[in-house]
């Protein structure tokens, strides 16, 4: 049989109750899953790790006297209660706890961006657990803003979509409403409407209602003890209804063929084919009778169960708890009404201090991660600038360039084509061609081509046109020669409308001289253009397209206008072979 | 509307079934219809009549219909006031209503001709079957109370009030005269999504044949109680406090004559207190009284665990039609024959053999 522990806040001492009295009197129901959600994985994980019921009371105590000593309550800035949460888990979960719980301990939490119930059992590390458990309890707003991480994504409280997980149709359920569930307080009423909120069945009635306000706002020391009671109580009423009280002794020696049936019973259960022994066995008197335990010690067991109260131990914390609420002059001042109201009234003026003090708090806690954390957001931020501003340039610089570099196009390739050459490339050396305007643009275009990578591509245009000025005297032969010889750094392929493919070169030649100049040759109005750059495997390409390009740009020089258009029609018929070849050589460049 | 979620609903039946009508004339309002389905009306053995609870009607015993018209005629009715049924105006005053609820019971019987037959009350249903009981003994076989309201005494004002906030005060007293479900209403065309954000467990039980259609339980609930709230209004008049009934059936259980045997079955995790069955069982010594707690079941133990259900519900038929003098001290033993009977062979066979032992006699 597993159980279940309902989500519930600072009911969450109800569970202790219970704790207390499946500890004592039915240690073997703790061996099975224990699922919950929010206080009720806490609950869970307590008992799965067998942790001193004693800790886990004192610290809900503490708590909750934090929490009421404030004005605001748990709302309160100064009170982190997820901070506290922490703290004492961290305190009280052994080191190995994630080794005791794994498969056992099922936290239902709700992930925040769908709101859809996940149920995890497995851990890897203790504070993984950790983190499932907080993550499991964390009320959006109540507990903070942002909630905690596991795994990578981020959940809030289980009790958003399913309060109280069921794994399978024999688990025992515990609430602390009055409602639907195994253990759960029965309350004097009759009431006949109950609502299920994320699986949890409510009754509407008024000591529910009051119940549920008190899932934030922590009841005084005396209501918690008596609400731990009801638990205690409750839990034993289930025992002992179901005959689940037996001696340590029979206990043994019921596990070992005791708890296969029962696993026997969940499978009935599911499949409700053999519903009826199993409604009999685990009802009625036989199935106590069944395991054995019908002995002296069990009876003695039994009979004393039905007595019992809470340990001493727990008993004497409530009792301190109420004493220390009680005692004193401050707690009978602030008990008075007047002082609570003034306490109520001194509020504005409170509490900016209290948030001050939070922040400085949570300012010192955090210094330390602080400047890891402001490191790497610079860092990211520098990344983000980084990448974003070449684009930026990208897609600023062409357009003035391109439609500049329209007019100069064409005089760069007579200029090209009729000159050339290994000096070619040598800035201001040639003479300063018919755009001047263009120059001064141009310039600075080459030195962001000359230092970055990425702006070559933008420069293509300019430096060629520097080149063409430049290298007015080189031959074209030369460069030919030049881009033959060589293979091209990048090249561009396009098509433009009307299927026509176009393509151009950057090519590198800084054997000759440590300029890296690009090499372009532009025919007609900037719609084709070509930039060459050496390198083997454009070489190819090349050969065959200088073909064209020569008798082209021979007529270019001669008659520029005439001649664009020839190379127009030069291009247009080449355009399938060479497509495909660009396309080929685009693949084997990209890399690059 | 109504009629064509519940045909859907009703569709998952694989026995036959008629739905009628029965005019029962004016019994409180001028002409007064009740919606009945009948099932398995050839057979000649003692029938069944199902009453459903509060906010319900009679597409919700889907799970129990078939299973239990294998052996014997079933009745289910809508009652009046609720459902598919006429919806007059009752009395305000509690005596007065549940009477008024109570004849259109008996008129129902007389219009269908039944001479005895078993009655199963769920709920509020429980709570009128029991005052059915009281008032015609005679027709009643066997009274089957499935989790029935209306059986403890409310407590006394002083036990309940303590502890509880002002505020919780405030809120109960405004929601008090209100009727029950008028939440619902309230909320016109979200009712059904409220039906569907509150109850989420009615209609996870109905999982297996809601398949195609998801809303087809919350459709129906919600038509069942968006109309005139009538029935619902007479239940609000029969009840004081929180849920509490104005004459609770426990002080008057023992006017039902001792020949009538009565079988509870409870869910276990039910909020409606189980306990009232001991004290009936010790209240009458001399009659036959069964308690049956099915374990993992709440309130809706008819949908819980229908299975367990179905069988408590057809040993319970079973023994009144084997022994029609059921007397204290029976049940322990009688059940455990039925049991045994039920284990060793069929229940078919069983129901064979106790023909034939009736054929003989």
């Amino acid at each position: 049989m597993n159980l279940s522990f309902a989500g519930c806040g600072f009911l969450g001492i109800y569970h202790v109750g219970v704790a207390v009295c499946f500890k004592r009197y039915a240690p073997h129901l703790l061996l099975d899953k224990i699922s919950g959600a929010s206080a009720g994985a806490i609950a869970a994980c307590c008992l799965l790790c067998d942790l001193p019921i004693a800790d886990m009371t004192s610290q809900l105590l503490r708590l909750a006297k934090e929490a009421r000593t404030r004005t605001l309550g748990p709302f309160s800035p100064s009170l982190n209660v997820q901070h506290f949460l922490l703290d004492s888990l961290q305190k009280l979960l052994p080191d190995d706890a994630h080794l005791r719980v794994s498969g056992k301990l099922h936290i239902s939490l709700t992930r925040v961006y769908d709101g859809k119930n996940v149920i995890v059992s497995q851990y890897n590390s203790r504070e993984d657990v950790l983190q499932a458990l907080l993550a499991s309890s964390f009320i959006p707003l109540f507990c903070g803003l942002l909630p905690p991480r596991f795994h990578g994504i981020r959940y809030m409280d289980g009790g958003f979509s399913d309060n109280l997980p069921t794994l399978d149709e024999n688990t025992i359920t515990v609430s602390p409403f009055c409602g639907e569930s195994d253990i759960c307080p029965r309350d004097l009423s009759s009431q006949l409407f109950h609502v299920n909120l994320a699986n949890t069945s409510i009754e509407l009635s008024r000591q529910n209602m009051y119940r549920f306000a008190r899932i934030l706002f922590p009841p005084d020391a005396e209501i918690l003890s008596n609400m731990c009671k009801q638990g205690f109580d409750d839990a034993l009423r289930f025992l002992t209804r179901n005959n689940l009280i037996n001696c340590n002794r029979c206990l043994a020696v019921q596990s070992t063929f005791v708890i296969p049936e029962s696993v026997d019973l969940g499978e009935d259960g599911t499949t409700t084919s053999n519903g009826r022994d199993n409604g009999n066995n685990k009802y009625g008197n036989e199935r106590g009778g069944g395991g054995g335990g019908d002995c002296d010690d069990c009876r003695m067991h039994r009979q004393e169960a039905l007595v019992a109260n809470l340990p001493e131990t727990v008993l004497m914390l409530f009792q301190e708890a109420i004493d220390s609420a009680n005692k004193g002059l401050v707690n009978w001042l602030f008990k008075h009404r007047s002082v609570r109201l003034l306490s109520l009234l001194s509020l504005p003026y409170t509490l900016p201090a209290d948030v001050v003090y939070a922040t400085f708090t949570k300012f010192v806690l955090n210094a330390p991660k602080l400047q890891k954390s402001l490191m790497d957001m610079t860092r990211y931020f520098l990344e983000q600038l980084s990448l974003v501003f070449p684009k930026i340039n990208v897609y600023y610089q062409p357009m003035p360039q391109t439609i500049k570099c329209h007019v100069n196009i064409m005089d760069y390739g007579s200029n090209m084509y009729s000159d050339d050459e290994p000096l070619l490339y040598k800035p201001h050396k040639a003479n300063v061609n018919v755009t001047l305007e263009y120059d001064d643009n141009a310039k600075t275009w080459t030195d962001c081509g000359q230092s970055t990578n990425c702006v070559i591509n933008v420069s293509n245009l300019t430096p060629s046109g520097i080149d063409n000025r430049q290298t007015a005297s080189d031959n074209f032969e030369n460069m030919l020669q030049a881009t033959a010889d060589r293979e091209a750094l990048m090249a561009y392929y396009y098509v433009e409308d009307g299927s026509k493919v176009h393509f151009s070169e950057i090519i590198d030649i800084n054997d000759e001289d440590n300029d890296n100049r690009d090499n372009q040759q532009f025919s007609s109005d900037s719609e084709t253009w070509k930039v060459q750059n050496n390198d083997e495997e454009l070489n190819r390409l090349n050969s065959e397209m200088s073909s064209t390009p020569n008798s082209m740009i021979n007529n270019e020089t001669d008659v520029s206008t005439e001649s664009n258009h020839q190379w127009y029609f030069n291009q247009q018929q080449q355009q399938p072979q060479s497509y495909q070849q660009q396309q080929k050589q685009q693949q084997q460049c990209t890399p690059e | 509307m109504l009629r064509t979620v519940e045909r859907k609903i009703l569709s998952y039946l694989k026995t036959s079934y008629r739905g009628s009508y029965i005019d029962i004339g004016s019994v409180v309002g001028s002409s007064d219809k009740i919606w009945t389905l009948s099932l398995n009306q050839q057979s000649t053995e003692t029938p069944i009549v199902l009453l459903h609870g509060l906010g319900a009607g009679v597409a919700l015993w889907v799970f129990n219909l078939d299973s239990l018209a294998k052996h014997r005629p079933v009745y289910a009715i809508d009652l009046l006031g609720f459902g598919r049924s006429s919806r007059p105006n009752f009395s305000s005053d509690a005596k007065e209503a549940e009477d008024q609820l109570v004849r259109s019971v008996e008129s129902w019987r007389r219009e269908t001709q039944l001479d005895k037959f078993v009655l199963l009350g769920h709920s509020m249903g429980g709570f009128l079957a029991a005052s059915y009981a009281i008032k015609h003994p005679e027709r009643v076989k066997h009274l089957i109370l499935a989790d029935p309201w209306g059986f403890p005494e409310k407590p006394s004002e002083v036990v309940q009030k303590r502890n509880i906030p002002l505020w919780v005060k405030a809120i109960a007293y405004v929601v008090q005269p209100l009727n029950p479900l008028w939440a619902v209403r309230f909320a016109g065309p979200f009712g059904q999504w409220l039906i569907e954000t509150t109850r989420p467990d009615i209609i996870r039980k109905f999982s297996p044949i809601l398949k195609e259609e998801p809303s087809l339980i919350s459709q129906y609930i919600h038509q069942c109680n968006a109309q005139t709230p009538s029935g619902e209004s007479a239940f609000h008049a029969m009840m004081q406090g929180f849920g509490w009934a104005k004459n609770p059936m426990m002080k008057r259980i023992d006017q039902i004559d001792s020949s009538v045997p009565i079988t509870f079955i409870y869910g276990s995790r039910s909020w409606i207190d189980n306990t009232s069955g001991e004290a009936i069982k010790q209240i009458r010594s001399n009659s036959y009284v069964n308690i049956q707690v099915i374990n993992g079941a709440g309130h809706h133990v008819y949908l819980d665990k229908s299975d367990i259900f179905n069988r408590y519900v057809q040993d319970a038929c079973l023994l009144s039609d084997k022994y029609p003098k059921l007397s204290n001290g029976d049940e322990v033993k009688l059940a455990t024959e039925i049991a045994q009977s039920n284990e060793s062979e069929p229940a078919e066979s069983a129901v064979e053999a106790n023909n034939n032992k009736t054929a003989s006699t």
